[in-house]
């Protein structure tokens, strides 16, 4: 890595990161492939497609380690093992979701994929457990400029002809011809004899097959790992931003180059290579907002129409007032009974999802992203508290800044897309700053920024008392829950909930609904750093856990749990989440399982939340006491 | 059985969401008849079209097609059973060229045009056969979305409004296809909000009005309640 000093780095170097770049992209291409082909049929984004990827690579360690069957015979069991497990996921998950919002089918798969990974890593811990090459494809060829493993030669070669294969099929046989009318016009085809529903069940088959089928070729190269599967995923929708979902070739085109171009900028510039394709995401976006290859009408007009992710779950809460005492006693009381630092944690964690809600029940935009501001703004104050020696207000301030630029530029670049887009672009955007985070200096990598100082508030109140600190905590939550009420009850907020139940019919009045959007989604984002900077001051550390992924689907999980646009859902959500974290935390990574079947029990039955069937049970019940058939008190009423 | 009836539609529902679009429509089709339903916009044509062939999303009352119920099959069920539907907004596949969209729909009784015998009839398709269905004319669109169910070897063909929006000279065409396969033997259930056009082609008319059956003009007396006919349609 020396070679770096010098501008031209040693041609086997330079060949080497070639080589892996391919290898990169090979997998790229394959699982993207996949991706587009289920987008462009079902309509959504298989969040599980890391997992099933995954599940192709142990299912090949499980024959050869239990059974002795080898890699050959695995390259075909394993695809049909894991393509007909994603046949039953289909028929009896994904069917029920199609006449629902896509973003369902997305979060659905979601839950899915914690609950796989959740399950294996239990069974076979996060450490990678070695496959070795099959005996045929062993050694190297001497190119003479570098030493080719004949292995790497036949990933790339066999998934390029897998992938023009699959192009082959759908561009260019009658079977894809039924493939394209059905994307295209499903209920036509359907009326033409074609019995699309099978075809829609053995194309998310056929597609999860695909990756599998990557996973297989992966596994002697990578090894199996729990997690190998959403490391990879994030990037692939990142691949497949830049690539436009339409397009099969794009996707294959994408992938290949895409993981050349990280190969290269692993030669010239290490440091970004785990970035660089965010980077070209966001560029791309800037560019051509519909992808590189992304001409095509269809999937813009399939995808883009339906953003709204929370109308029809809009409830009417109880009374604010009701709440907010229910809630500010509850809050003053607590901390004689429960344990504060949890109490503090379930404050951090509800001001957090509070935040989301806002952008997900009131505005229908579903951010994959927001662990970048908790966890952004947790780094900003910890270090500013700590090395800058910040009083604490001063040092959540800039955490909270620090969020909402970060807010800025993710919001920019989402809101040029929409629905599943949005969903995919923000989880992308966010990574990039994981992924900055795990290099930076001040973030001190996997230790975190340890021993913050809580300090004193205003030089006056020591907050490393326990109960100052938690009453401090509890002020700013209540600070946040204030805002994010007046929010949504201005006319601001009224213009928002216009956006999310008829975004044209908004644009249409005259509203310029971007600039609505990107105010929503800023405010989102400071106080979501707002949580983060108290989370960081409550556990004294800002690490890496804050910054990750699941942190944003924690934000998802509470909010959906407790019920999507209520005003008290997610508060419930966060002390259900915060207290599996706090008490389950034992179990390990059954906690991620237990994560993932919430989400599918939520989604698939429970779609308004602890919050929302509780207000709908209690209408009900009021409904059938009064005696006189009146009809249900309009939701308008109650909600003003 | 030149006279048995080859579609018997009785009390015939129909939703959108919550709101109903047909309201008890009853009427039938026999045996290589050409029968028009006509009538104001919005009153229920088309829809009645989509709930025979089971793509409204609620349906009640009863579609007997060769009787054989078939209000509780799914609509590729009912394409087997052998009706064709060439919709109003014709649905031709942006995604696949002319031949593809041709050969789409499966075969799903013998006695089906041949493709040879399709471009026979159409020409202009088959000097277009390998364009994109999207870089199809109007009339081109139209002869396409009738061609594409002729090869299936269905033996009743819904067509909703063939004239719609095209010119003069590529209406008297469709006109004479519909002549063709009325010669063939197969049977015809056309919506229509030309007049005119449908007098020049069918044996019988309904007239639709507020989602039911108003009416029945035989061909015979198409002229002498012609006046009856205008206060029908005339807005």
């Amino acid at each position: 890595m020396s070679a770096i000093l010098d501008l031209l780095p040693p041609l086997p170097a330079l060949f080497g990161q070639i080589l892996i770049g391919l290898i990169n992209g090979s997998f790229y291409a394959m699982l993207s492939l996949g991706l587009a082909v289920i987008f462009g049929l079902l309509n959504i984004v298989n969040f599980a497609h890391g997992a099933q990827y995954m599940l192709g690579g142990l299912c090949a360690y499980i024959l050869l380690k239990y059974f002795g069957v080898g890699y050959w015979p695995a390259l075909l069991i394993a695809p049909v093992v894991v393509g007909a497990f994603g046949v039953l996921l289909e028929r009896l998950f994904l069917r029920p979701l199609y006449r629902l919002d896509h973003l369902y089918g997305m979060l659905l798969t979601f839950g899915v994929a914690l609950v796989m990974e959740g399950l294996v890593r239990n069974q076979y811990g996060s450490t990678g457990n070695p496959y070795p090459e099959p005996p045929s494809l062993a050694g190297a060829w001497n190119l003479g400029f570098m030493y080719l493993p004949v292995y790497r030669a036949w990933v790339i070669i066999a998934s390029l002809g897998v992938c023009l294969a699959t192009w082959y099929v759908i561009e260019r046989t009658r079977l894809g011809a039924y493939l394209r009318a059905a994307t295209e016009n499903p209920k036509l085809t359907r009326a033409f004899g074609i019995n699309v529903p099978r075809m829609v069940m053995l194309t998310y088959g056929g597609g999860v097959a695909l990756a599998a089928l990557a996973g297989v070729m992966a596994a002697p190269i990578y090894q199996v790992t729990a997690q190998m599967g959403s490391e990879i995923i994030i990037v692939v929708f990142a691949v497949v931003v830049i690539g436009g979902m339409g397009s099969i070739i794009g996707a294959i085109v994408s992938g290949f180059v895409l993981g050349l171009v990280e190969g290269l900028t692993k030669v010239f510039y290490p440091e970004a290579s785990t970035t660089v394709v965010f980077i070209i995401m966001a560029i791309v976006l800037l560019v051509r907002p519909a992808g590189l290859f992304g001409a095509a009408t269809r999937t813009t007009a399939a995808g883009e129409s339906h953003a709204t992710a929370a109308s029809g779950l809009r409830l009417s809460p109880p009374t604010v007032r009701n709440v907010t005492i229910a809630l500010i006693a509850t809050g003053v009381l607590a901390p004689w009974v429960v344990y504060p630092v949890f109490l503090m944690k379930v404050l951090c964690f509800a001001l957090f999802a509070c935040a989301f809600n806002l952008l997900l029940g009131y505005v229908g935009l579903l951010s994959f992203g927001h662990a970048a501001f908790y966890g952004g703004a947790s780094y900003i104050t910890a270090h500013a508290v700590k090395m800058w020696g910040f009083d604490p207000l001063l040092g959540i301030l800039a955490g909270v800044l620090a969020a909402g630029i970060l807010g800025l530029v993710f919001g920019w670049l989402a809101i040029r897309r929409q629905g599943i887009y949005f969903a995919m672009i923000t989880l992308a955007l966010a990574q990039m700053v994981y992924f900055s985070a795990v290099q930076a200096e001040f973030t001190h990598n996997d230790e975190g920024i340890q021993a913050v100082p809580r300090g004193h508030l205003l030089g006056l109140v020591d907050l490393g008392n326990a109960l100052n600190m938690y009453y401090f905590v509890f002020a700013v939550f209540l600070l946040g829950f204030w805002l994010i009420h007046r929010i949504i009850d201005s006319p601001f907020g009224g213009v928002l909930k216009a956006v999310r139940e008829n975004e044209p019919r908004a644009i249409s009045l005259g509203y310029d609904t971007d600039h609505y959007k990107l105010v929503a989604f800023v405010l989102s984002a400071l106080l979501s750093g707002m949580a983060g900077a108290l989370d960081a001051l409550v556990f004294q550390l800002a690490s890496l856990t804050n910054v990750h992924w699941t942190m944003s689907g924690h934000a998802i999980l509470m909010t959906i749990l407790g019920g999507v646009g209520t005003l008290a859902g997610p508060i419930v959500g966060a002390l259900i989440v915060a207290g599996m974290e706090n008490y389950l935390a034992t179990l390990g990574a059954w906690v991620t399982v237990i994560d993932g079947a919430i989400f599918i029990v939520c989604v698939m039955m429970f779609r308004r939340g602890i919050v929302g069937e509780a207000a709908v049970l209690l209408r009900k019940v009021r409904l059938k006491r009064k005696t006189e058939p009146v009809l249900a008190p309009s939701t308008k009423g109650a909600t003003s | 059985m030149p006279d048995a009836d080859v579609l018997d539609v009785r009390d015939l529902c129909a939703w959108y969401g919550d709101s109903q679009s047909l309201h008890g429509a009853s009427f039938n089709v026999r045996q290589g008849e050409v029968v028009t339903l006509l009538g104001r916009n919005g009153a229920g044509k088309t829809t009645t079209l989509r709930a025979i062939m089971g793509i409204v999303e609620r349906r009640s009352g009863s579609v007997c097609y060769d009787g054989r119920e078939c209000i509780a099959l799914s609509s590729d069920r009912i394409a087997r059973a052998g009706i064709a539907y060439c919709p109003e907004e014709r649905g031709i596949y942006a995604s696949l060229d002319v031949e593809e969209n041709l050969l789409l729909p499966p075969v799903v009784a013998p006695g089906g045009m041949t493709i040879s015998e399709i471009y026979e009839l159409f020409p202009n398709l088959q000097e277009r056969r390998r364009s994109q269905g999207s870089k199809l004319s109007g009339g081109e669109q139209q002869m396409l979305a009738i061609a594409r169910i002729l090869r299936t070897g269905a033996k009743l063909l819904l067509l909703d409004e063939p004239t719609e929006g095209l010119a003069p000279i590529i209406v008297e065409l469709i006109g004479r296809v519909i002549q063709n396969l009325k010669a063939r033997g197969l049977t015809i259930l056309l919506v229509e909000q030309n007049a005119r056009f449908a007098a020049t082609v069918a044996d019988r008319h309904y007239i639709i009005e507020n989602g039911r059956v108003a009416d029945m003009i035989a061909a015979q007396e198409f002229d002498e309640r012609s006046e009856k006919l205008s206060a029908y349609l005339g807005v």
